[in-house]
Order: C-alpha cells, then sequence, then structure tokens
C-alpha cells in the first residue's frame, strides 16, 4: 500500500505562484481554471495587518465527498491515494464541484483560451490535454508520478516549499521532511477545513515568521517641508 | 531533489507527435535571473518547460518563476512583430505597411547615411536594455555603435537602477553578494525590497535557509505590507522618502551603544583621513611633504605624527592608529591649517537632535524604541545584511540614503562575510566579464550620453564636460528591447522624439513604444538566438540556446547590424564577419580573470560557475584580499573609477565642490519632496510604484496566461484615504497632478500605509481606463552630484520618480 501526499510547507512558501503557471504549463488548462492556486490573504486592519498566501490544490481526500457525490461513479481513488476523475465517464453534472468543501473541481461549459486559433502551440499540444465540458482537477500530476517523476508543481517551486512523496514509506522525502521539523522546528503536519472530516492528503506545515508590526501608526506623512525636523537640525 | 527532469510535454491523455528533444537553456530578460530551462521542443514548437535545476552547487536549484513560465504565451502570443514594419501614418497613428528585410533596412540605411553626413555620427543614438544580460546580440549592437561613431545611452542609469549611493561610497553602482550568501544571515533588513516578488527564484535563501535553518530575523522596511513582508518577522511601515533619518538614527544608536567596528573603520573607510578646515577638501600627504597629491594622510596617534595611507593595499601596519577624533594643525604649503577626522564630522552630524530615536521616530513613524532595537540588532545579532530596494534609490536624495545605510553597515563592519553585505540587485549590470573585445573594436567606444540629456532636449549647465552632446542635437534614435513609452517620463520622451528624422524600434512583441516608431524590426525572443548570459544573483555562466527557429520574419540583433553595417559603411562590414560562437570565444578569451579557462565547449554542457570566491560576499577582492576600493566596473579599464574614489576607501566624505555646495558632503537626510515646486508639494498623497511578480519591467504585461491571474491594473489605497473621498474597493478612479492623470480600478486596502498609493510598476496603456500610465511622475532633474563625473552607467544620473506627490478621485466607470 502507499498513501501519495503533498506537504507543503509555508515557511518556505514565498506565495509566488510558480506552482499556479507550473500546473497550467504541465497540463493546459483553459482560461480560469487553476488546478493549483495560491491564495492571498490579507487580515487585520492598519497597522496591525498580516498577510498569509496559501498554495492550494486537490487534497486527494481518504474520505472524498466528491468520489460519494458523483452520480456516474466517475470519480476513483487509486490504490496510492490519488483521486481521480475518468474524464471519459465523467457527464459533467457537476455533482463533485457542489461537494468539494475545498473548491478545487472545476467545470466549465465552454473552454476559452488564450491564444489565437490557428496557433499550433495551443491548438495541437495545449488543448488536446484535457478533455472539455467535464470535471477536472489536481490529479497530483499522475502522469508524472507513474514515470517516477514529481509533480509539476513541486520541480517548480523556486523554494521548495513542495514536497511529495509516500507518507506510508518512512524513507519518502515526505515523510522524511515531517521527522525531520517535528525535531528541527517542532511543527506538525496540518490539514485545511478539518472539521469537513475528508482525510485530505495534502497536508501543510505552519509558518515560522512572527509577522509583527511596529510604527506609531501615523495617519500620514509628516509635512513636506518638516519644519520640525530642519529646526532639530540646527 | 533531484530535478534533473526531461519531460516531454504531455497530458494525462495523448502523447506528443513527432520526435521530442530536450534543450538546455536559459533566459535573459531584465529580472537578470537568469534561470537554466530545459525546453522540450517537438516539430519546433515548446511543448514543456520546466526549471533545469542542474546547478553544481545544489542550492541554487531550482531556478526558475511563474514569468519564466509562461514565456511559451509570449513566444507564441498575439502581440509578436512578424514582419519588418515602416510607418505610412503620423508617429503613433497606427498606420504601418509590412516590408521585406531589404527595404526595412535600406530605408534605414538612407536615413543613417543622410544624418551621418549632414548633422555626424554621434546624433544617432543606440538605447538598449538589458545589455548586462546579452553579451553578445546587445552587444553587437554596440559594437556597431562604437564603429559608426554613434551616440550611445545606457539604460541602467535612465532606468533609475544606477545607485549613485553606492558610486560615491564605494566607486561603484551597485555591490551584490550572490544570494547564496543571504542564507548565512540571522539578521536581514529588507528596505524596500521586496525579495518574494522580484528575486522569486532566490527568495529560498531568505525562507527554505536563513529562516527556517538560522531562524534568522527578517525585517521589511517598506511603507507597504509587501508580499515579503508575509515572511517577516517584522515589518516598519515608514514614511515614504524618509529612510535616511532612520538609518542615521541608526546609526546614532550604534555609536551610543558603543557597536563601532573601529577596526573595520581603520582598514576599509576614509573615516581617519583628514578634512582641511580652510577648503574642506581632504588633506593630502603633498600637503604636508610627505608624498604626492593622490595619497592621503591619518594621524597615527602611536607615532603621533601623520601617516601615509597606503595606495596598495588596504591593510594597516598593527601599530598604526589612526586618530578618529580631535583637532589638528597640518603645516601645509599654504600655511598652517586646521583638520579633523571625517569621523569626527560624521558623529557631529549623527548626534544632532535631528536623528534622536525620538525625533527620528516622528518623521519615519518608526517608534524609538523600534530604531533603538533594530540598530542592536543588526550590530549584534550576526552576520547581519540588507538587501536594499528601489524605493530608497528612485528619489533624488536617494544616493543620500544610500550612503547612510552604508554607514550604517560600515559602523558595525557588517561586510566581507557569508551573510554579512549590503546588496543592491539593481539590474543587470554588472558584467561578470570583461566584454570589451566584442563590444569595443580596437578599442574604439560610442559616444556616451546618458538618456537624460536626451529626453531633456539639450544639456544642462552642470552637465560633466566629459559627455559630448551632439552638436547638432539628436536626428535618430534605435531602441532595442526597451519600452520607454511605459516609463515615467513617457510623455517628456515622446517629446523628444517628435523631433527626430528617425525613430528606429527593435523588439519581439509590439509595444507601447514599437507603435509610436518610424520602423518597426521583428527581433526573436531569448528562446530563438544564442546568447552568452551572466547575472549578479549567481556566478553561473551559462549559454542561451537558438531553443527554436526564430519565428515569422524575426531575425537576430546581430544579423540585422551585420546587415545594416553592410549598406551604411561597407569599409567596416568586415568587423560583423562572424557567429555568435565567434563572439563568445572573443568575450571568454579576454574577458579576465574571473572566465579564465572557461571555454565554450564547457557552456555547452551546462552552466558554469566563475572563478570567484564561494560563497561570493560581494566586493570580494577588497573586504577578503584587502585590495583597494573601487572592484572593477567591467567593461571599463582598471583604474577608471579611481577619479571618484581617489582615497581607494569607502567615502563617507566626499570632498568636491558640488557636494560641498548641496551640504551633502556626508551623508544628511533631506526630505524627499522639497526639491519640488511649491504647487506639486500641495498634492495630499505620494506615490510607489513598485515591480510585481507578473511583469518583468513591462515585459509579460501582454502575457495572456498572467493576465488571466492578475487581472488588470489597480491602484492600492488604504481605507482611510479612500474613505474620505468616496472611493470603494473596486471603483473606477483617477490618480491625478499637474503632470497627468490616469485611469484604474481601486484596491482598497489595509496592507498599505495611510497616506500613500501604490501602482504596480510596467502595465501597458491599452490596460487602463484611460490616460497615460505613469504620466504623473515628476519630470526629469539631474541632480549635480551626479555629473561631477562621468562613466557610463557607473557614474551618471539616477531618477526619482518615487518622489512624486498626487491625489485620487472617484471617476465614472
Amino acid at each position: 500500500m502507499a498513501r501519495l501526499a503533498m506537504l507543503v510547507d509555508l515557511t518556505r512558501c514565498i506565495g509566488c505562484d510558480a506552482c499556479t503557471l507550473a500546473c497550467k504549463q504541465e497540463n493546459g488548462t483553459p482560461m480560469d481554471t487553476f488546478f493549483a492556486r495560491v491564495i492571498n490573504v490579507e487580515s487585520g486592519t492598519y497597522p496591525n495587518v498580516k498577510r498569509f498566501y496559501l498554495p492550494v490544490l486537490c487534497n486527494h481526500c481518504d474520505d472524498a465527498p466528491c468520489l460519494k457525490g458523483c452520480p456516474n461513479k466517475a470519480i476513483f481513488r487509486r490504490p496510492d491515494g490519488v483521486v481521480l476523475i475518468d474524464q471519459d465517464r465523467c457527464k459533467g453534472t457537476g455533482a463533485c464541484v457542489t461537494a468539494c468543501p475545498y473548491g478545487n473541481v472545476y467545470l466549465i461549459r465552454k473552454d476559452r483560451w488564450y491564444l489565437n486559433e490557428d496557433e499550433a502551440y495551443e491548438r495541437d499540444y495545449v488543448k488536446p490535454r484535457l478533455h472539455e465540458q467535464v470535471a477536472r482537477k489536481c490529479t497530483y500530476c499522475v502522469h508524472r508520478v507513474d514515470e517516477g517523476l514529481d509533480p509539476a508543481c513541486v520541480v517548480a517551486c523556486p523554494t521548495t516549499a513542495r514536497i511529495f512523496g509516500d507518507l506510508e514509506d518512512p524513507a519518502s522525502p515526505v515523510s522524511k521532511y515531517i521527522v525531520e521539523q517535528k525535531e528541527e522546528t517542532h511543527r506538525e503536519p496540518f490539514h485545511l477545513l478539518p472539521d469537513a472530516q475528508t482525510k485530505p492528503a495534502t497536508c501543510y506545515l505552519g509558518p515560522m515568521a512572527d509577522q509583527s508590526v511596529s510604527t506609531l501608526g501615523g495617519r500620514a506623512e509628516p509635512p513636506i517641508h518638516d519644519r520640525g525636523f530642519v529646526e532639530a537640525q540646527r | 531533489m533531484a530535478t534533473r527532469y526531461a519531460v516531454p510535454g504531455r497530458g494525462p491523455t495523448q502523447k506528443p507527435k513527432g520526435e521530442a528533444r530536450v534543450v538546455r537553456t536559459t533566459d535573459s530578460p531584465n529580472c537578470t535571473g537568469a534561470c537554466g530551462w530545459l525546453a522540450t521542443v517537438v516539430d519546433d514548437t515548446i511543448v514543456d518547460l520546466k526549471p533545469a535545476a542542474d546547478y553544481p552547487c545544489q542550492e541554487y536549484n531550482p531556478r526558475g518563476c511563474l514569468r519564466g513560465m509562461s514565456m511559451t504565451h509570449l513566444i507564441y502570443g498575439p502581440d509578436r512583430i512578424k514582419k519588418p514594419l515602416i510607418r505610412t501614418g503620423a508617429r503613433g497613428e497606427g498606420q504601418w505597411r509590412e516590408a521585406t528585410w531589404d527595404e526595412a533596412l535600406d530605408h534605414i540605411a538612407a536615413k543613417m547615411i543622410h544624418i551621418r553626413d549632414t548633422y555626424g555620427p554621434e546624433s544617432m543614438l543606440l538605447f538598449n536594455q538589458v545589455v548586462g544580460t546579452g553579451y553578445v546580440q546587445k552587444g553587437a549592437q554596440v559594437r556597431m555603435a562604437a564603429l559608426l561613431g554613434m551616440s550611445f545611452a545606457t539604460a541602467y542609469d535612465f532606468n533609475g537602477d544606477i545607485s549613485m549611493g553606492f558610486t560615491h561610497t564605494m566607486g561603484i553602482d551597485c555591490v551584490e553578494c550572490e544570494t547564496k550568501s543571504w542564507g548565512h544571515a540571522k539578521t536581514a533588513i529588507l528596505w524596500s525590497s521586496n525579495v518574494f516578488q522580484t528575486r522569486i527564484p532566490d527568495a529560498q535563501f531568505l525562507t527554505r535557509v536563513a529562516k527556517q535553518r538560522n531562524n534568522c530575523k527578517i525585517v521589511v522596511i517598506d511603507p507597504r505590507c509587501s508580499q515579503t513582508a508575509k515572511g517577516a518577522d517584522l515589518w516598519i511601515p515608514i514614511n515614504p522618502g524618509t529612510d535616511g533619518a532612520l538609518a542615521l538614527a541608526m546609526c546614532r544608536v550604534v555609536i551610543e551603544e558603543g557597536l563601532v567596528d573601529w577596526e573595520f573603520l581603520r582598514t576599509f573607510t576614509d573615516c581617519a583621513t583628514l578634512v582641511r578646515e580652510d577648503n574642506g577638501r581632504r588633506l593630502r600627504a603633498s600637503d604636508v611633504g610627505l608624498g604626492g597629491d593622490d595619497q592621503f594622510v591619518v594621524w597615527d596617534e602611536g607615532r603621533g605624527g601623520f601617516y601615509v595611507l597606503p595606495m596598495d593595499t588596504l591593510k594597516l601596519p598593527d601599530d598604526v592608529r589612526p586618530a578618529f577624533k580631535g583637532e589638528r594643525q597640518a603645516l601645509t604649503p599654504e600655511g598652517p591649517v586646521q583638520v579633523r577626522p571625517v569621523y569626527e564630522l560624521l558623529e557631529e552630524e549623527i548626534l544632532l537632535e535631528a536623528y534622536r530615536p525620538e525625533v527620528a521616530a516622528k518623521i519615519t513613524d518608526v517608534p524609538s524604541e523600534t530604531i533603538r532595537s533594530l540598530a542592536r540588532e543588526y550590530a549584534t545579532n550576526r552576520p547581519s545584511s540588507i538587501i536594499i530596494g528601489m524605493g530608497l534609490n528612485h528619489r533624488l536624495h536617494g544616493d543620500l540614503t544610500i550612503r547612510a545605510v552604508l554607514l550604517l553597515s560600515a559602523l558595525v563592519g557588517a561586510h566581507g562575510k557569508p551573510g554579512e553585505s549590503v546588496s543592491i540587485y539593481s539590474g543587470q549590470h554588472h558584467f561578470r566579464l570583461d566584454v570589451s573585445s566584442w563590444w569595443f573594436p580596437g578599442g574604439k567606444r560610442p559616444n556616451g550620453v546618458p538618456m537624460h540629456y536626451f529626453v531633456l532636449g539639450r544639456p544642462t549647465e552642470t552637465i560633466n564636460p566629459k559627455i559630448k552632446f551632439p552638436k547638432n542635437g539628436f536626428k535618430a534614435l534605435f531602441v532595442s528591447h526597451g519600452n520607454p513609452l511605459v516609463t515615467e517620463f513617457s510623455d517628456p520622451i515622446k517629446k523628444a522624439i517628435d523631433d527626430l528624422d528617425l525613430f528606429v524600434a527593435i523588439d519581439f512583441s509590439m509595444t507601447p513604444t514599437c507603435e509610436y516608431a518610424d520602423v518597426v524590426l521583428p527581433a526573436p525572443t531569448f528562446w530563438e538566438k544564442k546568447e552568452l548570459v551572466g547575472t549578479s544573483c549567481h556566478p553561473y555562466l551559462q549559454i542561451q540556446q537558438e531553443v527554436l527557429t526564430p519565428r515569422y520574419d524575426s531575425r537576430t540583433e546581430m544579423w540585422m547590424v551585420q546587415e545594416l553595417v553592410k549598406r551604411v559603411d561597407p569599409s567596416l562590414a568586415h568587423h560583423f564577419d562572424c557567429t555568435e560562437d565567434d563572439a563568445i570565444r572573443t568575450m571568454l578569451a579576454s574577458g579576465g580573470k574571473e572566465v579564465e579557462g572557461i571555454t565554450l565547449e564547457q557552456l555547452e554542457q551546462g552552466p558554469v560557475r566563475l572563478k570567484v570566491h564561494d560563497p561570493e560576499v560581494g566586493c570580494d577582492e577588497q573586504f577578503l584580499e584587502h585590495h583597494l576600493f573601487p572592484p572593477r566596473a567591467y567593461p571599463f579599464p582598471e583604474g577608471a573609477q579611481r577619479e571618484f574614489l581617489k582615497t581607494g576607501r569607502m567615502e563617507f566624505y566626499k570632498e568636491e565642490d558640488v557636494f560641498q555646495k548641496l551640504g551633502e558632503c556626508i551623508p544628511v537626510f533631506k526630505p524627499a519632496f522639497s526639491h519640488l515646486p511649491e504647487e506639486d508639494q500641495k498634492f495630499p498623497l505620494s506615490i510607489v510604484t513598485p515591480h510585481s511578480k507578473w511583469r518583468v519591467h513591462s515585459t509579460h504585461s501582454n502575457n495572456p496566461l498572467l493576465l488571466n491571474v492578475n487581472r488588470g491594473p489597480v491602484v492600492e489605497i488604504n481605507p482611510l484615504d479612500a474613505h474620505m473621498r468616496g472611493i470603494a474597493d473596486g471603483d473606477p478612479v483617477e490618480i491625478y497632478n499637474l503632470n497627468g492623470a490616469y485611469r484604474l480600478n481601486a484596491l482598497v486596502t489595509e496592507a498599505i500605509k495611510p497616506g500613500v498609493l501604490c501602482v504596480d510598476h510596467g502595465w501597458w496603456d491599452r490596460y487602463l481606463g484611460g490616460g497615460k500610465y505613469h504620466s504623473v511622475h515628476t519630470h526629469q532633474k539631474v541632480k549635480p552630484t551626479h555629473e561631477n563625473y562621468y562613466l557610463p552607467a557607473v557614474y551618471a544620473p539616477g531618477q526619482h520618480w518615487k518622489d512624486t506627490r498626487v491625489d485620487i478621485r472617484r471617476v465614472q466607470g
């Protein structure tokens, strides 16, 4: 048995969206479809503002609501835990889109594209990668994984914040990283929306930065001529 | 992590047809990241891009970012220029006719010959971007300009990236450690630098290494809670333009709390040199009969006499104890003169009431306790690094600010070790090798003229006499891979172009600049031509391969100049009788010690580390080997910078008349906006224009893939400022002042300081709701201290567009 999983270390992540674009490059997704996304969160009021970047992708849940919700039995779970949508069986009902508490399944009636229609690159090499009018989502790049490669977002992450592997193999990069970080930085992996009880495979390690802010909280800039300063200088 | 993947671009359902080949290349846009890529090519089409991740130094793997990853959508994008275009209507009207290369080149050559014979060749100006990334192709253009006697304007200074604060202090316009060095830091101050967006491939050295391994304290000083503030322990929302006051207040804390590294000041700085009270000049050895007027003296407390500083090493004998304080008398040929050490002058300034943290707090909006603790931490929690961003530098007094930051670093001696440096990754001006043999055939250089004077349309009164402004003015302009009509001075540039007989634009995308040209020449992207690429971010030299046949009718810059020179002056054509490989071999053979022994054949196999220290710490020869400052600025000969750093040490005292006249001999703080006309100062808001992760300057502005994530231009505004003006999130708004106005949408956010607006740099006009992008920015002005000497892109005028004041109002959508 195996349990493939991705871990995103939010200390390493810089919110750069390289994963978003690497995924588009690899999977050839149409406009407005992002199997990997980065949610940009701002919280608090000035000056006590915090910024937060949360990369999200399919959680490949053990208890996947999309799988249970599909009326056509088009969604299945591989023995290694990867949840896939059978592109031939899918009838585009959208039940999985509704069922997924994370909003990570995409269904578009009509794909829109980026380049001119006669552009061979998109026409011949990008568009054929995915079926139209079916539900689509992140596959953990199983087509790569099955060839012994890491998912596209993992190899493209410039901060190596995404770590992929088999959770049940203690020698896998992801298992080793979890143990190492528990020891070195005292962080434990967590899942998103634990209340949804979907048992996700995608997990996270938290940010280490304190993110405090220091200002007098001035309303605006000082007067331009700044007499105070000029006088003080004398 | 093993990431040397050669993955054919295929999806879950279909294998690519045709034979796939994988090419290792690098890109060379103006982010200057120089990232290695593996491109999978089928039928002359790139079907997959992955980071090459093959740098021998594993820490650098992988390199790449969302922009590099999206390059396919520019290569195949709808804005590619397909054929040479000749304007048929008025400038900017959009009336073109497609031409053959012969037609276009004959047309240009005929005009060039006419201009050369009527006004002189120096009336033709070449302005090309990122020469530091493209040694071969951009170099070919410079080679042409040199041979024909044309003028050449370096882009780096016009872009405002030149950091005159560094030039004044270290004798070179920028100093950088390789980014791997960041990982060693325990304190990292990102001073208006947003590396999480602008240095994406290198940011890991802060997060993955410095933070995760050393629990480095990361501090971001920025009026805006930038993306980098996400990874910071402390965000300091400073009042825009007051960074100099903060730096000097920190200097004061260092001095008051006894944290000064005297050994560093003694060895590497001019702090013990003596300043004459009578004329403000530095005391020379010749003044006291101990040597020449190019030698300087300190007062040696050990011997109780003047000591002449060696001019062949920074190392002082152990028993020399230079005095940092105390007035003394020097008997000069003109009579007795009172002299004081530079340090004493600095301390006198810094101990002024203005720099007491409690006073500086009110100016900067940084609490005095933070100023104190930050200074302490920077001085004691070592190694400590500062990375400077352009928010400091794009100001008229940005040079003073950077001098103040460098003073802070010198006082605590935070240089010369891994994790200790003050770095400024401002554009790729730092040439990694001497390119002279290719660029300047037979030592012939083009006539260097800063672009500022072209835009002003005339020389300033204070122009450096070394700069030869063409006697008949400018008549032709060649812009290659630049987009000056999307920069902050687009209107004045347009006016200057209107007076020209010929304006040629060379690019791969039909930019707003191309749209205003007389002739547009289609160039290949950096995936369709061969180049030799270096960067200051990492010390690897790489080859950019011709991954694809140049698309449409695009031709390399090398080919274009070969053909032009043939037409304009056939007697010079033999200088271009060579290939890209020949040019690379020529440069490597005479590129200096950094490339000694490196061959084209090695480079074809993958990235090759230059012969430099590991890790590079910035000014390695000075800090590690005690060579005199400044480090050599390629492609200029050894000694070319000596005149503006006469002591050969980090200079915190500038003696020249112009500094004395402006009261800038030592780094002082000058309020940022006080140089603006009264009527401009009345506008209540300041505006910052940072780079974003979606573009490299204006490149990728039109990338459909990135536009899908990034959508459109917005102005970030604090709710306090927005509500006061009845502006809600998403509202169409206009930013305006006396210089101009433009429209876009409001992004009301708590993540920006009240009183400050923020608009990303680099949007093309067509994405705006109206008006001219960045037209509000203050107009061209040259600071006289930047004209005191001249060395293209090393000692030249900078920019000050962030000194702009504006207001904003809601408009009908």
